[in-house]
């Protein structure tokens, strides 16, 4: 029984700014939700801290609203728990490529199979527009220091995702609703570690980072030939950031999952019981 | 009776402590076992020290009675701790002028290589002199050799009784000092506590009993071992255990997995806290139940890796920003570690809050034969939880009248479950409304005096109107209370207040022992006196005396009794 939009109605009122990418974010989710045959009930929602965080708020389904930077090693927590869930983590760039970058890359690592997406607006929007781990160098806000801008190179969450074991990488764009929902979809359904990260304007606060920047630099990697079976290639794309960002699918692929080298049980691990009598035995294995 | 067997760490050190441990056990007595070691891998010097007794013993003790040297370093490093007539054997291959009768060069490497094929086989050599100086009969010692090796086979029961029998007929020729034990009678000791535990091992079963299903962990000493434990019995169990990156993401996993359902823990010392503690607060913002076991170990920072120190109390009991109820327990012994563990799973669950579980090295990596555990009998309590009648108008955090609101699962048909690190409404959902955010206030402290009177109230030892009242906690219990029954013997009028439930402090006991005690006296392994700070804080009473044991080493009876009696002077 398939979901409907109004299922999916919010039960908060958006306290995002007008304009902002998240409304994009938002309706994606839903349309790939609404066009996913999936139960309700099985979806999670596991969020961090910034704009991005405050999704589940605006959606109707279960969640889980944490910290700032950790929503991975929640979800991943979570995912073992109980592995019917369809847990997608949903994060942004300062959450997920700042304090919770580590846990980013060793979630790749496990290939854990959850989707995250990733809000990539290039600013920390929340506490007013410092610059975020993914601004690029130079981007300079009166909110951070030191004045000439953000003195660093930007984290590449794309390539460090390919190159740490992720098995599913894309980019999507908020103002390509088609796109950013068929990619959801598949990032949703595929079979370990699956991010996208989601291009979108901070109206806001970013004067870089517009609608119009993105419009006009966005193409999509599928139309121009990409092979994303390839890692090689999906990191070459992935180191390509100049006048031209590509967006689409960079890398599919497939890896032995996390659940498959821990101690599951084969229904879920929250049904699961604990051979008391042969927990005895192993405790009398003890005995002298 | 108490033996020593130093060396070097990777000589096998251990090896020899648990065999020998494994032989008093076998032969009816209580054994007690205290690791000593550097944080090294191979080197140094390190001790294991065994006490075996015909009553039950709980703690280390100062005077020793035999010690094995297995290195230079140990020929001489305990000589001011061996007893009047006490023996040191040591390995003769040592350049070594013995210049007093205690000591008794061995060939036991040499023997080792010689009659059993492998300097492996020193750890039975050493047994063999070890045994024939207190003359313990070498056909009893032969029957407990034979079952201890026996699952290893036949060759290996052989070699080991044939190399510890060439050192038990060198020793019983040579050796011509003088020893104050002779068991040449023994038939058997009184014992039949057969279950040979350490303190972390303790609490692994006590979790698995608890049907702890995810255990994620980070190594850090002294916790490693207990992690180690549950792991070794993950895939015959189905327990999902992983190492993680670092302990922040270990505590998170921990509270997803029980955020889906399933009892979780993460075992760590206090470094590895200190990072968990955001994950903390976030435990106990969103009401997840989760077992947090801290070993301590003396910091801050690195400080003693390897040793022991209990000063983590009020850090457990106050860490993380904002004010929520937590539950901190510290078990007195290895037997209390099992159930302590059972039980903090337990009110994990009914109250909703994350349960920090303080053990310390001395605990986590001492052992004693205690009497069997039955596994099967461990009562799980999962606390309140929803009915799947209550669908559409389920709420995550509904108020009720003791703030503790059913739990479900995010995957049960029919309601959603909605959590959040902000202050949220019923639902789950955030708010920033004046009056929610004082009715989940109130709903957390709602839980405090609900939670006091599920704790244990603390043991008692002795009247309250005794001249002096010594209140211990956590793992002192052993030496104190063993210091307190020979002071009492000695003629003076000593009580034991013992806690094991810290945090939220219960104060009806204390109360009356303050009032009628003529003197009372903390005794704490840390610098500051932590618990007696709890306790003034919650009661206003205030000690008449604080003793404290900050060295990073355990208390003994000797130690505690010194420290009594320059109270009294």
């Amino acid at each position: 029984m398939s979901i409907t939009i109004e299922q999916l109605e919010g039960p908060q009122k958006i306290t995002w700014c007008t304009g902002c990418g998240n409304f994009g974010i938002l309706a994606a989710l839903k349309k790939a939700i609404v066009s996913l045959d999936i139960p309700h009930h099985q979806y999670v929602l596991v969020s961090g801290i910034g704009c991005s965080g405050k999704i589940p708020h605006y959606i109707n389904l279960n969640s889980f609203h944490i910290l700032h930077g950790r929503p991975i090693p929640v979800a991943t927590g979570l995912k073992m728990a109980n592995h019917d869930l369809r847990v997608i983590v949903h994060t942004g760039d300062g959450d997920c490529l700042g304090e919770g970058l580590g846990h980013f890359i060793h979630a790749a690592r496990r290939n854990v199979d959850i989707a995250v997406f990733l809000h990539n607006n290039g600013v920390n929007g929340l506490t007013k527009g410092q610059f975020s781990p993914a601004a690029p160098r130079g981007y300079v806000s009166k909110t951070s220091p030191p004045p000439p801008g953000s003195p660093m190179e930007p984290v590449n969450g794309i390539a460090h995702a390919i190159v740490a074991g992720a098995t599913f990488v894309a980019r999507g764009y908020s103002g390509d609703q088609k796109m950013l929902t068929e990619l959801m979809k598949q990032a949703i359904t595929h079979r370990g570690f699956a991010v996208v990260e989601i291009l979108q304007p901070c109206v806001t606060w970013n004067r870089k980072l517009t609608w119009r920047y993105f419009n006009e630099r966005t193409y999509p990697l599928e139309e121009n030939g990409h092979d994303a079976t390839s890692r090689e290639k999906a990191l070459a794309k992935a180191l390509e950031n100049g006048d031209r960002i590509p967006i689409g699918a960079f890398y599919t692929g497939e890896a032995p999952l996390l659940a498959d080298g821990l101690s599951l049980p084969d229904g879920r691990l929250r049904d699961h019981r604990t051979d008391l009598a042969r927990l005895q035995e192993l405790l009398e294995e003890k005995l002298v | 009776m108490t033996f020593n067997i130093g060396g070097m760490a990777g000589q096998g050190i251990d090896t020899i402590g648990g065999l020998l441990a494994k032989v008093f056990v076998k032969t009816g007595f209580y054994t007690f076992t205290v690791k000593d070691f550097e944080s090294r891998i191979r080197g140094g010097y390190n001790f294991t020290q065994i006490r075996v007794s015909d009553a039950p013993v709980h703690c280390p003790v100062d005077d020793i009675d035999l010690i094995v040297a297995l290195s230079k370093d140990a020929i001489t490093g305990k000589r001011d701790q061996l007893v009047d007539d006490g023996v040191i054997i040591y390995d003769d291959r040592f350049d070594f002028e013995p210049d007093e009768e205690c000591y008794f060069p061995a060939p036991l490497s040499k023997t080792a290589k010689e009659v059993g094929g492998s300097t492996r086989m020193t750890n039975a050599a050493a047994l063999g002199a070890l045994l024939s100086v207190i003359r313990f009969p070498f056909d009893l010692a032969r029957q407990v050799l034979t079952d201890i090796f026996t699952r290893k086979g036949e060759r290996v029961v052989e070699d080991n009784v044939r190399v510890a029998q060439a050192l038990y007929d060198y020793t019983a020729e040579r050796f011509s000092g003088r020893c104050r034990h002779n068991l040449s009678m023994l038939k058997g000791g009184p014992s039949t506590d057969r279950l040979l535990l350490t303190g972390n091992e303790a609490v692994a079963f006590g979790a698995m009993a608890a049907n702890v299903k995810w255990v994620a962990s980070y190594p850090m000493s002294p916790s490693t071992s207990a992690f180690i434990e549950v792991v070794s019995h993950a895939r015959d169990l189905k327990i999902a255990t992983l190492q993680p990156e670092d302990e922040i993401a270990a505590l998170c996993m921990s509270i997803g997995a029980s955020y889906g359902g399933v009892r979780s823990m993460v075992t760590t010392s206090g470094g590895g806290f200190s990072l968990m503690v955001e994950a903390l607060g976030l435990a106990a913002m969103t009401e997840t139940p989760v077992v947090i076991y801290n070993a301590q170990r003396p910091g801050p920072s690195t400080g003693l890796p390897t040793r022991t120190e209990q000063s983590d109390l009020l850090f457990s009991a106050f860490a993380s920003q904002g004010e929520f109820p937590r539950i901190v327990l510290a078990p007195k012994d290895i037997l209390d570690a099992f159930h302590t563990t059972v039980r903090g799973f337990n009110l994990a669950d009914q109250f909703q809050v994350p349960v920090i579980i303080l053990g310390d090295q001395y605990l986590a990596d001492s052992a004693a034969n205690i009497a069997p555990l039955d596994v099967t009998s461990v009562e799980i309590d999962r606390g309140k939880l929803a009915r799947p009648a209550d669908g559409d108008e389920y709420m995550r955090y509904r108020l009720t009248d003791d703030g503790i609101s059913p739990r479900a699962f995010p995957g049960d048909e029919g309601v959603f479950v909605v959590s959040s690190g902000n202050t949220h409404l019923e639902d789950g959902h955030i708010t920033e409304d004046p009056k929610i955010r004082n009715a989940m206030v109130e709903k957390f402290m709602k839980k405090a005096p609900a939670i006091r009177e599920a704790l244990k109230p603390p043991l008692l030892t002795g009247r309250a109107d005794s001249k002096m009242c010594l209140v211990t906690w956590g793992s002192t219990w052993g030496a104190v209370s063993e210091a307190a029954e020979k002071l009492n013997k000695s003629g003076l009028s000593i009580s034991h207040l013992h806690f094991t439930d810290l945090y939220p402090l219960r104060t009806g006991l204390l109360n009356e022992f303050f009032a009628k005690a003529e003197r009372v006296v903390s005794v704490e392994q840390n610098a500051t006196s932590q618990f007696a700070s709890l306790v003034t804080m919650e009661t206003g009473l205030r000690f008449d005396h604080h003793i404290n044991k900050y060295d990073g080493r355990p208390m003994t009876p000797h130690w505690v009794m010194q420290m009594v009696e320059e109270v009294i002077a």
